[in-house]
């Protein structure tokens, strides 16, 4: 008799700290999408919190252009781009959606770390960036309109340019032009030099 | 719990735990752009839209180096444009993008297409500043102008090759990076280059252009005073070449450059036309030539002598080689040149000058006396307590009807003749359209002129046939003659002593001296406006004859001795017949065809009692006219007054604001 009544008031207090913990979270829940910072958490596994990847094939997204982000998206989601699983996960998401990760990620600092690079290569890189690359990848490729190159993962940005030569991602407009002019002029060693160059910057 | 989530979740953990451990050595390893800014930062936080800086624009579009990109298709692309120029511009502290609204991304995902709207950031920026107290935006205001106009203009409207144009816009007159301040060098050089920004689309006007003396001067001498395309087509308010709206914009452009040719253009029948807003008659480009226009002494030039006869064909079709003598600029005020035509003129106007002057002081004497004399009780006053009766015949039916339609013919005449002489005044432009346009006006003043003519020469021969019926008995110099004799001479003289109160009234035959005059001046009338009206009329036929100078003096005397009828009718005349103190506020013998016996006694004594004496007065004896007759006759001469007191105000109107 003694342990129910004990057992009922436990229980009463348990419903009533539940009854308190649902009003406070309920509304939140039922009245708000997750915001783009609470979707962007799931990117953190591959690419790192915030969008600051730590490598080494994984691209740093934070402080990325959140049209370029969106593009990117819709390209994965519409299968136009060489995926892992990108193409499974852009799916999940909505426009709407896909703005707001934008936004959280367009609000991030990039943190950029160093990278074992082969230094005349890196010097090579930069006149060939200089010469083809810079009116579209200005600053050196630092975050904008056209991605982030500078001081991105370089294996990334291998898997990439060969996805590009491939034929496996679609080239942007001019971009297989001016890539083409580099290997014109540089041969085989145009990209890793690029690549060199970009994994060089700090 | 499944294994394999126990396992994840497992692993999961570990992961953090490595995470709290490696990430802050990572973090110390890694670096940061703090001095930059955030991405976020690229964008307008009300509109979310990317902020692209006009430096980001000049990477590609200004670089010296690279001036030409290839399009998708691989053509060739001009993407240069002079930043320096830009900020030198008016337009010098606005983004790219406020203007190029469709660049939202650099580099840009899709070829760009030029797509700019000036007309909406003009006319709200106006609409935002037209209060301002300062006159930063006052130049909106023109520019503002210069919209509506354009979007009246022949650019404004679709293209007939492609409708989703407009056959022009702002931009492909206009520099668009390169927009100078008023006064600014911008402008002077635009002056230089207009007639090949004109020429980019009229290839084969700007060809034109070239070899005319105004294109030499432009693009050969660098001379900007000279004319470019605006200046005779205007800048904005262009309209299609055939248009009536664009030949008279051009013809009056003429003159801003040319005062005196236009001055002495406007004095032609020509220029009268025209300057009634009528394209139908030769304007300055159907001699001249349009954009090849060239002096006279160039063999190209059209009017040059040996190419003249040709323009003068294409309205006047059969135009001989007398058309060639036909001053198109005489001056009549220009006695070195015109020696004929200005005697012409100084014959005509001291006609004019001494005619009115004269019968403007008898009719101001005339009015002086017969109100003194009324003053004074004295004077032809109606008998009220003896209403007429008996009425003297004066006129039979068919000069009462000569007499009607003389006055209709006339006035007419006045009416659509004056509209030439007087094309600068506004109520001229409201009677032509009224009438029906410069054609119909034409007809209407033809017509008249045949009726006038028609209505004079019929009665010549009814008079001849009188005259010739009687001629046994015709008394040429008798009381019932009109032909002028030395007692009228006298008569005149003692009208003056009277009207100075120096000698009684002078008594009169059957017709007075001023009715006399009142006959014998159309004689002098119909034979200088006929005769003057009839070269004017047929200048083809009259050519085969005349020499084309006539034309000039034709139209000079034609003009002048119309003036004069038409202020001697509606004045001397009218003031003769009707609005002396006596006869006021009219007579209406003209078309009863009789007045009072008092009357006649009073105004025609000495044929009143040749009469009587010789007991022929019974002949003439009529009664009194019906009450109904005594109204129609009231009725039409109080319309024929009034229009002819209507005529006379716009005459005198026109005389008054003749441009010097």
């Amino acid at each position: 008799m003694e342990n129910m009544k004990r057992d009922k008031t436990v229980h009463r207090g348990v419903c009533h700290l539940l009854l308190a913990m649902l009003a406070l979270v309920l509304p939140a829940a039922v009245s708000a999408e997750p915001s783009g910072q609470a979707m962007s958490f799931t990117c953190a596994g591959c690419h790192g919190t915030d969008g600051a990847s730590v490598g080494p094939s994984m691209p740093a997204i934070a402080g990325m252009d959140p049209e370029v982000f969106v593009d990117a998206m819709q390209a994965y989601r519409q299968d136009e781009r060489n995926a892992s699983i990108m193409n499974r996960i852009a799916k999940a998401y909505t426009d709407e959606q896909l703005k707001e990760m934008a936004w959280f990620f367009a609000s991030q600092r990039l943190r950029l770390f160093p990278q074992p690079h082969d230094p005349v290569l890196a010097e090579q890189g930069a006149r060939l960036h200089e010469e083809y690359c810079e009116k579209c990848h200005e600053k050196g490729g630092r975050p904008g309109d056209a991605g982030t190159l500078a001081g991105q993962w370089m294996p990334y940005l291998h898997y990439s340019m060969e996805d590009f030569i491939n034929g496996k991602r679609k080239w942007p407009r001019k971009m297989q032009r001016k890539v083409d002019a580099a290997i014109e002029a540089a041969g085989d060693k145009a990209i890793p030099a690029l690549v060199n160059y970009y994994g060089s910057q700090q | 719990m499944p294994r394999r989530i126990a396992i994840t979740g497992f692993v999961s953990l570990l992961a953090a735990l490595l995470c709290t451990s490696i990430v802050p050595v990572a973090f110390a390893t890694a670096t940061e752009q703090p001095e930059e800014e955030l991405m976020i930062d690229h964008f307008d936080p009300e509109t979310g839209k990317r902020v692209i800086p006009n430096e980001r624009c000049l990477t590609c579009h200004g670089d010296q180096q690279q001036q030409t990109d290839v399009r998708d298709d691989g053509t060739p692309v001009q993407i240069f444009v002079h930043s320096k120029e830009i900020e030198a511009s008016v337009h010098g502290s606005q983004s790219c993008t406020s203007c190029h609204v469709t660049i939202d991304r650099v580099p840009h995902r899709k070829a760009p297409a030029v797509i700019v709207g000036c007309i909406e950031c003009h006319r709200d920026t106006w609409e935002k500043h037209k209060n301002d107290t300062d006159d930063k935006y006052a130049r909106l205001k023109v520019v503002n102008e210069q919209i509506g106009s354009y979007m009246q203009s022949i650019h404004a409207q679709p293209s007939k090759l492609d409708q989703s144009r407009t056959n022009a816009t702002c931009y492909d007159c206009h520099e668009g990076h390169n927009i100078g301040e008023l006064g600014s060098i911008q402008r002077a050089e635009k002056r230089l280059k207009n007639p090949e920004v004109c020429g980019r689309c009229h290839e084969k006007e700007l060809e034109d252009y070239r070899t005319s003396d105004h294109g030499k001067a432009v693009l050969e001498k660098k001379d900007s005073e000279s004319a470019v395309c605006s200046d005779c087509h205007t800048t904005h308010d262009i309209a299609s070449p055939e248009t009536d709206k664009a030949m008279l914009a051009i013809t009056k452009n003429c003159g801003d450059c040319h005062e005196e040719a236009q001055r002495t253009y406007f004095k032609s029948y020509h220029g009268q036309v025209h300057r009634l807003g009528y394209t139908d008659a030769a304007k300055c480009h159907d001699c001249h030539g349009g954009h090849s226009v060239k002096g006279e002494d160039d063999p190209t030039s059209e009017i040059h002598a040996d190419n003249r006869l040709e323009n003068c064909r294409n309205c006047h079709e059969e135009a001989n080689d007398n058309f060639l003598s036909f001053w198109p600029h005489g001056d009549a005020h220009d006695r070195e040149n015109y020696p004929g035509l200005w005697a012409f003129r100084v014959f005509m106007e001291i006609l004019i000058f001494s005619v009115m002057g004269f019968f403007w002081i008898h009719v101001l004497l005339w009015l002086y006396r017969e109100v003194m004399d009324r003053i004074q009780g004295k004077g032809f006053v109606e008998d009220l307590s003896q209403p007429d009766l008996v009425y003297f015949r004066r006129f039979p039916v068919v000069w009462r009807w000569i007499h009607f339609l003389f006055a209709i013919a006339t006035m007419t005449l006045i009416l659509t003749g004056t509209t030439l002489l007087f094309s600068h005044t506004a109520w001229a432009k409201a009677v032509v359209e009224f009438l029906g346009g410069i054609r119909m006006e034409g007809i209407i003043h033809r017509t008249a002129a045949i009726l006038w003519l028609g209505i004079f020469f019929i009665h010549l021969a009814i008079a001849t046939s009188n005259i010739w019926r009687q001629r046994k008995t015709f008394e040429w110099f008798g009381s019932t003659s009109l032909i002028p004799n030395m007692k009228d001479l006298q008569d005149l003289k003692n009208m003056f002593k009277w009207f100075l109160g120096r000698g009684p009234r002078p008594e009169f035959s059957h017709w007075t001296y001023w009715q006399k005059f009142d006959y014998w001046a159309p004689f002098w009338g119909a034979t200088v406006i006929g005769a003057s009206g009839l070269i004017l009329f047929m200048p083809d036929k009259t050519s085969l004859i005349l020499p084309g100078w006539t034309f000039n003096i034709a139209n000079l005397v034609h003009a002048e001795e119309a003036l004069l009828a038409a202020i001697f009718l509606n004045s001397v005349h009218f003031f003769n017949v009707h609005f002396r103190p006596e006869r006021f506020p009219m007579s209406t013998a003209i078309f009863t065809g009789v007045i009072p016996i008092d009357e006649f006694k009073h105004d025609h004594r000495l044929e009143y009692e040749r009469l009587v004496a010789a007991g022929e007065l019974e002949k003439h004896l009529v009664q009194r006219p019906s009450r109904r007759v005594s109204l129609v006759a009231s009725f039409i001469t109080t319309v024929l007054i009034m229009t002819g007191l209507t005529l006379l105000t716009l005459v005198l109107f026109g005389l008054i604001t003749i441009p010097s």
